[in-house]
């Protein structure tokens, strides 16, 4: 920094105070609805304006702040700062948001008065939101086994030297590819027309609670398998040859390789699909909301008679928002809902580690 | 070098905030001078010219856009239609808007519950010409007229005039349980002979239908032969949910009816296409659902219906109970302005389509039955006969299952009803669990 250092700390100074003046102004305008506007070919309003050249000019400002010791940290951050703004508007602040609006009444438009943690306990007393939540946990590991089994013993039949794999690597893929809401239309026509017919019974798999959770399960891991089978076979081709090769000639049968070898070689593979199946099952919604929309009869839980057996947590949440106008309230379940899902994603995240391979 | 780069970099960034900058100014703007900027702005919604209408019944939406075009070559001033419905969750929809600054100047609300949203943000509209035409407008809670009424709609139990008459049924000698018990019987020993599947088209699919059941044939129970303004049996149920059995236990009954006689296919695991297809091709003597079903009848499913002999459509009450002798009608929702909007043209297209060239369209294109007094234009709509019939004799009922918690249909009365429909409960076991149930919902 050889430029004079005082002329760079006026201009800095300058640059900051006008940026800040601008920034409050833009504010005002906004909070008191002064919308000034003026013609420059096309019409442009000030507050905008105001606002970004508040924010470039204290940008500016902060580039010429006189300082040798901080000018790399300060160039970072001014750098780094779109990042970091378009991050802290669409995560972190919506987050702060949600967690202020679960202490409150919200319906979606405005809210008349906070609650505490009113919110946070009515949802244990609710038999209906207790049963989503066993539901999804049931979902969860059941799906976490079914669907990475089913993708593993794919995978293994898509890595041996049968002819056509390749038409049959893309034919598992496919599911993947159609939306979930599709694809649950589609498979609520299977089990409510074809199915029937078939069958020849008189209503579909969908019309009961315990079928239709099972068909679910299934509607599932068809659309998931074939994903995390892709994984799995990329997995499977970083085996290394000479290990297999070795292997082989110690006179390792095709079992032994598989559990000896090729399992023990891919455990980080089985850590990243573990995961995937574990949030996504937690976070099922599109089939779900498709296929029965949460509708099942549950005779007896917790003294109650229950109409949502099939409704997984998401669409519980969702549920409670949009169909009840209770948005508050499923502000604070989906908080919840994000705790457990942290919690369980980094347990598991630990547990696997421990059991990798190291290369 | 070095320096160019922070440059370029520089400037990279100001055209990347001032784009961002620019997009905001444009949705800033209309809010900031409606005024002036009326002719300059190619998209309407985000301009003060032209007005956005958020319309919740998706079975008008095309006559609608004709009116809207009708309406704008006789003004010059622009309105987008914006159909939603089927089982669209409209008032979500609208919250995302609000929420997103990109509200409709004028939407759909159903009753009470949606409209308490909306406290504050609509516009009382006692001042307007339609309003001295018609008295289904919606007023709210301080006497305001919050609500355009667009239609008017009916439910009773559908039936097929031409099949009726070919069994040999007289539809007015329904008048109770055991007459309407009768005429199933009647019809149902001929069912080969007259080409129907079923005798009556009733579907309790919760997860597709749980509107029609938990809402249109509850409401039959909380309305169905009471003056217009008795609200009996749904003050009951609001206070805590509360059912009158000697009126609930017969109304059951005749859902067991409907269980019986309906197509087995559609009963449980059919959806709403196939409930209206098969009526508009006369496989079924009867249909559980209201007039709306009258413009899918001539437009959806034209050729269908001209296959069965464009049959003449009637009402019989659902009587199950011996002298229940009304329909029920109501407007199924209202239209709101929407104060921050575009009111003033708002106002001015509401009063273009409760006159006559707009009536003229809603009537003869839309299907709507007007509940404008004014109105001369005569319906082709195979139901608008028979509703005015019920209207003239003054033997229609209001509906009041709007007022009912939005989500006892979807969550909770939905699912018993397919329930008694699939056998799992009978008769004692869906009132048994009507009864347990629905305080849960009503108490929270």
């Amino acid at each position: 920094m050889d430029e004079n250092t005082t002329g760079r700390k006026i201009l800095s100074l300058v640059l900051l105070i006008l940026g800040l003046v601008l920034l409050a102004a833009a504010l005002w305008m906004d909070i008191t609805k002064t919308y000034l506007v003026v013609d420059l070919g096309v019409k442009v309003a000030l507050r905008g304006l105001f606002l970004v050249l508040g924010a470039l000019l204290i940008l500016a400002g902060l580039y010429y702040i006189p300082t040798v010791m901080h000018h790399r940290t300060i160039i970072n951050i001014i750098f780094l700062f779109p990042l970091l703004f378009t991050f802290a508007v669409t995560v972190i602040v919506p987050m702060f948001v949600g967690v202020f609006y679960s202490f409150t009444d919200w319906n979606g438009v405005s809210y008349t008065r906070m609650v505490g943690f009113e919110n946070y306990a009515a949802m244990f007393k609710e038999a209906a939101f207790i049963w989503s939540l066993l539901l999804t946990v049931l979902f969860v590991v059941i799906n976490m086994l079914l669907v990475n089994l089913v993708a593993f013993l794919l995978a293994l039949l898509c890595t041996t030297k049968l002819k056509g794999v390749g038409f049959f690597r893309a034919a598992y893929f496919l599911p993947n590819l159609i939306g979930g809401i599709v694809l649950g239309y589609i498979w609520q026509f299977i089990f409510s027309n074809v199915l029937t017919t078939i069958l020849n019974s008189p209503h579909s798999a969908l019309a009961s609670t315990n079928t239709a959770f099972i068909a679910i399960i299934v509607v599932y891991v068809w659309q998931y398998a074939g994903y995390i089978m892709l994984i799995y076979i990329n997995g499977l081709a970083t085996v290394p040859k000479d290990v297999l090769e070795a292997a082989q000639i110690d006179g390792a049968n095709d079992m032994t390789t598989l559990f000896k070898i090729k399992i023990p070689m891919i455990a980080a593979t089985f850590t990243i699909c573990t995961f995937l199946t574990l949030t996504s099952a937690f976070k099922q919604f599109d089939v779900n909301l498709a296929l029965t929309n949460g509708v099942g009869t549950v005779r007896n839980f917790m003294g109650q008679r229950l109409s949502n057996g099939t409704q997984m947590i998401a669409l519980n949440i969702y549920n409670t928002a949009f169909a009840r106008d209770m948005y508050g309230y499923a502000q604070a379940k989906a908080i919840l809902f994000f705790i457990i899902l942290a919690t369980v994603s980094l347990i598991q995240v630990r547990i696997s580690n421990k059991r990798e391979v190291e290369m | 070098m070095k320096k160019y780069l922070a440059l370029l970099l520089a400037v990279v960034m100001v055209l990347a905030l001032g784009a961002c900058g620019v997009s905001t100014e444009q949705a800033a703007a209309p809010a900031a001078a409606p005024a002036e900027s009326s002719s300059d702005s190619a998209a309407p919604a985000a301009s003060g010219s032209g007005i956005r209408l958020f319309n919740g019944k998706i079975e008008i939406a095309t006559p609608l856009e004709e009116a809207a075009k009708a309406y704008e070559a006789a003004t010059g001033k622009k309105v987008e239609v914006e159909s939603l419905g089927g089982g669209v969750d409209l008032q979500a929809t609208l919250k995302q808007y609000y929420q997103a600054g990109n509200m409709p100047d004028i939407f759909v609300f159903e009753g009470k519950p949606d409209l308490a949203n909306w406290t504050g943000m609509v516009v009382d509209m006692s001042d307007q010409e339609w309003a001295k035409d018609t008295d289904a407008g919606f007023v709210d809670d301080t006497g305001a007229l919050v609500g355009f009424p667009y239609t008017t709609e009916a439910i009773g139990l559908a039936y097929n005039k031409a099949i009726l008459e070919k069994a040999g049924v007289d539809p007015k000698s329904i008048t109770g349980p055991e007459s309407m018990k009768a005429a199933f019987e009647a019809i149902d020993a001929k069912k080969d002979e007259l080409g129907l599947t079923a005798v009556i088209g009733y579907c309790a699919n919760a997860t597709e239908l749980y509107w029609s059941t938990g809402q249109h044939l509850f409401g039959q129970y909380l309305d169905a032969g009471l003056a217009r303004d008795d609200t009996t049996y749904f003050d009951m149920l609001m206070d805590g949910g509360k059912l009158d059995l000697d009126r609930f236990t017969p109304f059951a009954e005749m859902v067991g009816l409907f269980n019986q006689y309906s197509d087995p296919a559609l009963l449980v695991s059919g959806n709403y296409d196939m409930q209206v297809s098969g009526f508009a091709g006369g496989k079924y003597a009867f249909v559980t659902q209201g007039s709306w079903i009258g413009s899918s009848l001539t437009n959806d499913y034209k050729d269908l219906y001209a296959s069965a002999g464009n049959f003449e459509c009637g009402y019989v009450p659902y009587a199950f109970i011996e002298g229940i002798d009304t329909i029920l009608t109501n407007a199924p929702s209202h239209w709101a302005v929407y104060k921050d909007g575009n009111v003033a043209e708002a106002e001015e297209f509401l009063n273009w389509l409760a006159g006559p060239d707009g009536q003229k369209i809603m009537v003869e294109q839309a299907g709507c039955v007007s509940p404008f007094k004014s109105c001369t234009a005569v319906a082709t709509d195979p139901f608008a006969g028979p509703i005015s019939e019920f209207a003239s004799a003054g033997k229609t009922s209001a509906w009041h299952w709007m007022g009912q918690p939005s989500n006892l249909a979807q969550d909770f009365t939905g699912a018993i009803f397919q329930d008694y429909a699939k056998g799992d409960i009978d008769t004692q076991g869906f009132i048994d669990d009507m009864v347990s149930t629905i305080p849960q919902c009503i108490n929270g």
